[in-house]
């Protein structure tokens, strides 16, 4: 049987990566293989650690770089993450320091936010109504 | 034409939920359904249980949670149990007592129906998670 075990997201540094989805997003580090320049490299959910894995994926790949630019331009995240409380997560990452392109709204059966990852990405927090 | 500051995608995201087809009132109303299973997924819940809490027949009940949550009460209740567990599971109760905290009458159900949620049977996501 088939299974999901990783989705990327495309970085232009890897470490700058490691360092904000870790310490600031509070994801764990999971994986680091060496692969040439670059790495393969994942973090996971505290509490999923035996779920999907998130490859912090490095723009290798140039195009990467233009469909990156053209979603950013357009407000559109990369990804999305779920949360229990997505206003005390607003409250506790701008307390970071994060930016917001949008703050918490809510859209039916979802509430959504939307942060600047500083690696190129705008990323969805969602929260389940 | 009004100035706005909103991106392309939070503007997208206005647009798609004023064109949703329920009302404020009726998402609130399944949304009660919702909590209410969350309280009370531990107890034999009844599909009629879940359709009065959202002041709907079941009929229209099912219809309505389906299409705003892509999946129906039934299944959305089995998730959330099988997310229950995993976390009791996680913070070391047994297997059985698991099974009946979680709302399931027979091991060999919960067993079955964990197995097909997470592809592990209880005891064997046990042992991984302890193997963390």
């Amino acid at each position: 049987m088939l299974k999901i075990y990783v989705t990327s997201i495309p970085v232009d540094d890897q470490e700058k990566a490691l360092n904000f989805y870790t310490k600031t997003l509070g994801f764990i580090k999971k994986t680091e293989v060496p692969l040439g320049e670059h790495k393969w490299l994942t973090v996971v959910s505290p509490n999923e650690q035996l779920g999907v894995e998130l490859l912090l994926e490095p723009m290798a790949f140039e195009p990467t770089r233009v469909y990156q630019k053209a979603l950013k331009e357009a407000g559109i995240p990369c990804t999305s993450f779920e949360v229990d409380d997505l206003e005390g997560e607003f409250e506790r990452l701008k307390a970071l320091d994060v930016q917001f392109s949008m703050p918490p709204k809510e859209a039916g059966t979802v509430k959504i936010a939307v942060l600047d990852d500083t690696c190129g990405n705008y990323i969805q927090l969602m929260q389940k109504l | 034409m009004s100035i706005t500051n909103k991106t392309f995608f939070e503007a997208e995201i206005d647009a798609l939920y004023l064109r949703a087809p329920f009302s404020r009132q009726m998402y609130l109303q399944i949304r009660q359904s919702k909590h209410f299973m969350a309280l009370y997924y531990m107890k034999k819940l009844e599909l009629d249980d879940l359709a009065n809490t959202a002041f709907l027949s079941r009929f229209h009940y099912v219809r309505v949670f389906k299409r705003m949550y892509g999946l129906t009460p039934r299944a959305y209740l089995r998730d959330l149990r099988i997310s229950k567990a995993k976390e009791f599971i996680e913070s070391g109760a047994s297997i059985t007592t698991v099974c009946f905290d979680v709302g399931y009458e027979s091991p060999s159900t919960f067993s079955s129906v964990f197995k097909k949620c997470t592809g592990h049977s209880p005891k064997e996501y046990q042992k991984l998670y302890n193997a963390i």
